[in-house]
């Protein structure tokens, strides 16, 4: 069976789970306490008033019902109306949303930047004292929390020295007036300056959990019998690390990167509030603190679907390197 | 006679574990000719594969190549000696390993694993992999690489091997990969193509497709191969000569002929004793007592006395010397066995083990209301004496 | 969603599992503990690990003597603690007061306190201290749910296979879709903010990697001679799973559960940090941090030892379980 065979049913494959994800959501946030219409029309509203907003936002109708009407509008890209911004809950999704996946990304290229050549050289030089720096920076990665991280580089790039700015993130596609600057580019420049602290805030528990699957994964291979082969047939080290090994060591860091992007949205939700970033995470956390349901349920799904596009883009870059993948699924 | 094309001299190959040094070749001496196809034969941990990886220098941490020569057409592939202050230091003639990669892996000699599983890259087409290495072993274009990538895949009777070039190892049978990995080394033109236990992982009779064809080729191409089984039907079947190893040492050192119908080391009658053969039946199959001794630290003596059925109390004294027992007007056969010697073998009381035989009827004794279940194989012992 | 990405796992978990089946005709849970504590003994960073783990678990129950069981037979809250230091909630000091060793704007440092004084005047090194105990009981709580219901899920999915494996995996991978943060949040957020729910949120949050765990080493397991054996037998299949195929899975729940009590550390730390979580004045080292935010520039310090806390404690179960996978899969050696 082809490629393209093999990425339709994986996308298919992700629309129950994307049903079950609104499906919980909806569910916890109908359980939560609070009325909704309270907090729009402050403590004592007329009793008219909040039947119009009940009717308003269908919040009269049984539950099964208002679930239903719920996914129905899903389907067609309705998210419904945040009751606190009083827009439309995708509105401001689509406003939030690329600055979490600016960082999503600056992170996790940061991440990979750093991760493959640190498991690569500890791997290659195991056992020696650049592969205990390396064990030990990775160790340390794994266990710090993201946000403290956040914290410290703070205190001292920002606050100690003044390298880097801790807050106002600038964004690489605003316009120069608004920046203050030139160019363009000078934006790009400026943002790119803004990025680093969040930036290795939030990758570095990536940075660290990837170097160690690098590092364990790369031996794994160096020691394998077609790496043996190579040697016996007269290949030089640098081409088996570069050609016979490399590509095979990828494959457990690709499934590892899918499966990290959710503590990855996690961390985002942190670093976002560490440095005062308007993304998906803080966005989240005002909806929770305004009991504002559409708004929960609607981010969350985007998180989620966020999630699965990236583990089947994951899942297809694996197929893509190991021919086995497509070949076992056709049996 | 000319030179033999590969000379092995006293190899020695340890490797250092936490338990302790593993002796795993412990000074092993043979030979293979031009265009001769060679048996290193032995039970699985008698040191065959790690004597045959030495030869190349593929030996991986924590082992190491400790002492000897191996020789390959005027090259020291090896050549360990002792320096005036007793320590053991690589000599200047020996090759670097560069020269080694650039020299003589697999444009000189090439080699077959044991698993053809495991011996192809699963992320890369069959066909690229072939036509990588005969790219660097014997200096071709990519073109002409893949020419003889693909008439070679049709040497190894790989059925339309212009498809199957394209084609991802996983889409490959086992008996097929072996196939390739011999048209792999067969391709590069080496003069020697050492074979780890090529056929252990396949069917039986895939495996007998596989002789056949090594065979065939062998003598079109007039390569020579060391052949490393623990099977003494494969070689009775593929080769002309036959080293027998034990515990790191090379025991018996024969044509193939002369090991069979005239075999002087009692290890080496004792392994064709358990050897299932159509002219006897199950019954009287005679496996070795006992199991081979760890190399950490081999038995004294004769390393084979723990489990040799002639053992004497002068076995666990004498190492014995290796040499040649043949006459003269005889092809040469070499034997390590005190009672090829005179250092008292015949004076010497036998030993008191099992394998002698002198546990025997204690144990059936012992055993008295047992179900008579053998753990040892005895009663084979009792049949053939 | 996410077959073939469990694969690779799948792979890993059996071979961890094999390593350790030394006589696969008699698996046994002693016997993998015994053989456990003696490869862990030889192995320094395991026992570093341990010894991480044991101080603060020590610490964890007197705080919790202190906090909650001395408080139940009338003796005063910090008892303990006063007795041999101070509250962690008493208000005695200046605010804000930098580590014994330096000065910052609010004064000077002082020994009676040595690692400095919070917003409210109390004292740090107390508050870390006592701030353990929320560490490790939602960790190890928290790790405990998961694993337990994580093991029914994937042992009933893997044994019994077809619609039921379908529909319970496919839940465990909607679980996991979610960031686990966020389902956290919501979930604290419907039934309560405090610390119990914190626990059963993670707890749930966690289920995905013990089913996904279980139920490769059930199928892997299922097919083994000895297990076809008891089924021809007429063993029921509740006792095979309970008999043969979880004492089997020792080996890499063992290894998983230690690093995810890690895990679950750094996430409640993060929720405390995001105000969800245990609740003022009970001392938790996210929450902590959350109040440090504020003082950053005039009192650094005061955002430095909660987060070093976090730090040693989660390196001390990562160590355990990077020397346990070592010592039980031995083809990964280091």
């Amino acid at each position: 069976m082809g490629r393209a065979q093999y990425t339709i049913r994986r996308v298919l494959q992700a629309i129950p789970v994307l049903l079950g994800v609104v499906t919980i959501t909806y569910f916890l946030m109908e359980a939560m306490p609070g009325d909704p219409v309270s907090i729009m029309l402050g403590p004592s509203p007329s009793a008219q008033q909040a039947a119009a907003i009940r009717a308003k936002y269908g919040l009269d109708q049984p539950l099964w019902l208002r679930y239903l009407n719920y996914l129905w509008d899903v389907v067609q890209l309705d998210l419904g109306t945040s009751l606190y911004y009083e827009v439309p809950v995708t509105q401001k999704i689509l406003e939030r949303m690329p600055v979490t996946i600016l960082l999503l990304v600056s992170s996790f290229t940061f991440a990979i930047v750093t991760s493959v050549p640190l498991g690569i050289i500890s791997a290659q030089r195991r056992n020696k004292p650049t592969d205990h720096v390396a064990r030990v920076v990775a160790l340390l990665g794994v266990s710090t929390p993201s946000f403290w991280i956040g914290l410290v580089l703070i205190i001292v790039f920002a606050y100690q020295v003044s390298w880097f700015p801790a807050t106002n993130l600038v964004l690489p596609w605003a316009s120069p007036a608004e920046v203050g600057v030139d160019s363009q580019l000078d934006v790009l420049v400026t943002s790119l300056h803004h990025l680093v602290l969040p930036t290795i805030s939030l990758g570095t528990l990536q940075m660290a959990a990837l170097t160690r699957i690098e590092r364990s994964s790369m031996l794994e291979v160096l020691g394998e019998e077609y790496v043996k082969l190579a040697r016996a047939y007269g290949v030089k080290e640098t081409t088996i690390l570069r050609k016979h090994a490399f590509r095979n060591a990828q494959l457990p860091l690709i499934t590892l990167l899918g499966l990290q992007l959710t503590s990855a949205i996690g961390g985002a939700v942190l670093t976002e509030t560490v440095f005062s970033i308007n993304g998906m995470g803080t966005l989240i956390i005002t909806a929770i603190n305004n009991q504002d349901f559409a708004l929960v349920v609607g981010t969350t799904l985007v998180l989620g679907l966020v999630f699965v596009v990236g583990v089947i883009i994951t899942d297809l870059s694996y197929a893509y390197i190991d021919p086995r993948v497509t070949f076992e699924d056709a049996d | 006679m000319s030179e033999p094309l590969l000379t092995v001299e006293n190899l020695k190959t340890q490797f250092f574990t936490e338990e302790g040094t593993v002796r795993a070749v412990d000074g092993v001496n043979f030979e293979v000719n031009e265009g001769e196809l060679v048996g290193l034969v032995g039970e699985s941990g008698a040191g065959k594969s790690v004597a045959a990886q030495s030869i190349m220098r593929l030996v991986e941490e924590p082992g190491r190549i400790v002492d000897g020569t191996v020789t390959f057409d005027g090259k020291k592939l090896v050549d360990i000696e002792e320096t005036p202050d007793g320590r053991m230091e690589e000599s200047d003639e020996m090759l670097s390993n560069r020269e080694m990669r650039e020299q003589v892996r697999g444009r000189e000699i090439a080699i077959v694993f044991q698993d053809p599983m495991e011996s192809l890259n699963p992320v890369f087409k069959v066909g690229a992999q072939l036509r990588e290495f005969i790219e660097l072993n014997r200096g071709v274009n990519e073109s002409e690489a893949k020419t003889i990538a693909v008439d070679m895949l049709r040497e190894v009777g790989i059925p339309e091997p212009e498809a199957r070039y394209d084609d991802y190892p996983h889409e490959f049978s086992g008996g097929m990969r072996q196939r390739v990995l011999i048209a792999m080394a067969l391709a590069c033109e080496p003069r020697l193509i050492i074979a780890d236990e090529p056929t252990t992982a396949l069917d039986v009779t895939v495996e007998g497709q596989i002789l056949d064809l090594v065979s065939d080729l062998q003598e079109r191409y007039d390569t020579a191969f060391l052949w490393v089984t623990h099977d003494m039907g494969v070689v009775a079947e593929i080769c002309d000569r036959v080293n027998v190893m034990y515990l790191g040492e090379v025991i018996e050192e024969a044509e193939v002929d002369d090991l069979f119908h005239d075999t002087k080391h009692p290890y080496t009658e004792a392994l064709l004793r358990s050897m299932p053969r159509p002219d006897r039946s199950v019954e009287s199959l005679d496996p070795i007592k006992g199991v081979m001794p760890e190399a950490i630290n081999p038995p004294s003596g004769c390393r084979f006395h723990t489990r040799c059925p002639e053992a004497r109390e002068a076995c666990k004294e004498f190492h014995p010397e290796y040499q040649d027992v043949s006459d003269a007007d005889e092809a040469p056969h070499a034997v390590s066995c005190i009672k090829y010697e005179r250092v008292g073998y015949e004076d010497s009381d036998p030993l008191q083990t099992e394998a002698t035989g002198a546990f025997a009827g204690g144990l059936a004794d012992m055993r008295g209301d047992d179900d008579g279940r053998d753990p040892a194989g005895v009663p084979g012992g009792e049949a053939d004496e | 969603m996410a077959t073939t990405t469990g694969s690779d796992t799948d792979s890993r978990t059996e071979s961890d599992a094999q390593a350790v089946e030394s006589d696969p005709e008699q698996p046994a849970a002693n016997v993998g503990w015994r053989y456990t504590v003696s490869q862990v003994r030889r192995d320094p960073t395991a026992l570093a690990g341990l010894g991480i783990i044991g101080v603060a678990t020590l610490v964890a129950v007197i705080a919790f003597l202190d906090q909650t069981v001395l408080p139940m037979f009338g003796i005063e809250q910090y008892a303990i603690a006063q007795a041999v230091w101070m509250s962690p909630n008493a208000e005695v000091a200046p605010q804000l007061l930098p580590p014994a060793w330096t000065t910052n704007v609010f004064g000077e440092g002082t020994w009676a306190h040595p690692l400095g004084t919070d917003d409210r005047g109390r004292d740090i090194l107390a508050r870390v201290f006592y701030g353990t105990r929320i560490a490790i009981s939602v960790g190890v709580i928290a790790t405990t749910i998961a694993l337990v219901a994580g093991t029914v899920v994937g042992s009933v999915a893997g044994y019994y296979g077809g619609r039921i494996d379908d529909v319970l995996m496919r839940a465990v991978e909607t679980l996991y879709a979610i960031p686990f943060l966020v389902l956290v949040i919501v979930f604290m957020v419907a039934f309560g903010r405090d610390l119990t729910f914190a626990m059963i949120g993670v707890g749930i949050a966690n289920i995905p990697t013990f089913a996904r765990l279980i139920r490769s080493r059930v199928l892997s397991v299922r097919e083994e001679d000895y297990i076809e054996a008891a089924r021809a037998a007429g063993v029921r299949d509740r006792n095979i799973i309970f008999r043969h195929v979880i004492p089997n899975s020792f080996a890499p729940v063992l290894v998983q559960a230690t690093l995810q009590i890690g895990v679950a550390i750094l996430i409640v730390a993060g929720l405390s940090f995001l105000g969800f979580g245990a609740q003022p004045p009970t001392p938790s080292w996210g929450q902590m941090l959350s109040q440090s935010r504020d003082y950053m520039l005039p009192d650094p310090w005061f955002s430095i030892w909660p987060g070093l806390a976090i730090l040693i404690t989660v390196v001390g179960f990562n160590l355990l379980g990077d020397g346990l996978r070592d010592a039980l899969d031995p083809r990964i050696n280091n």
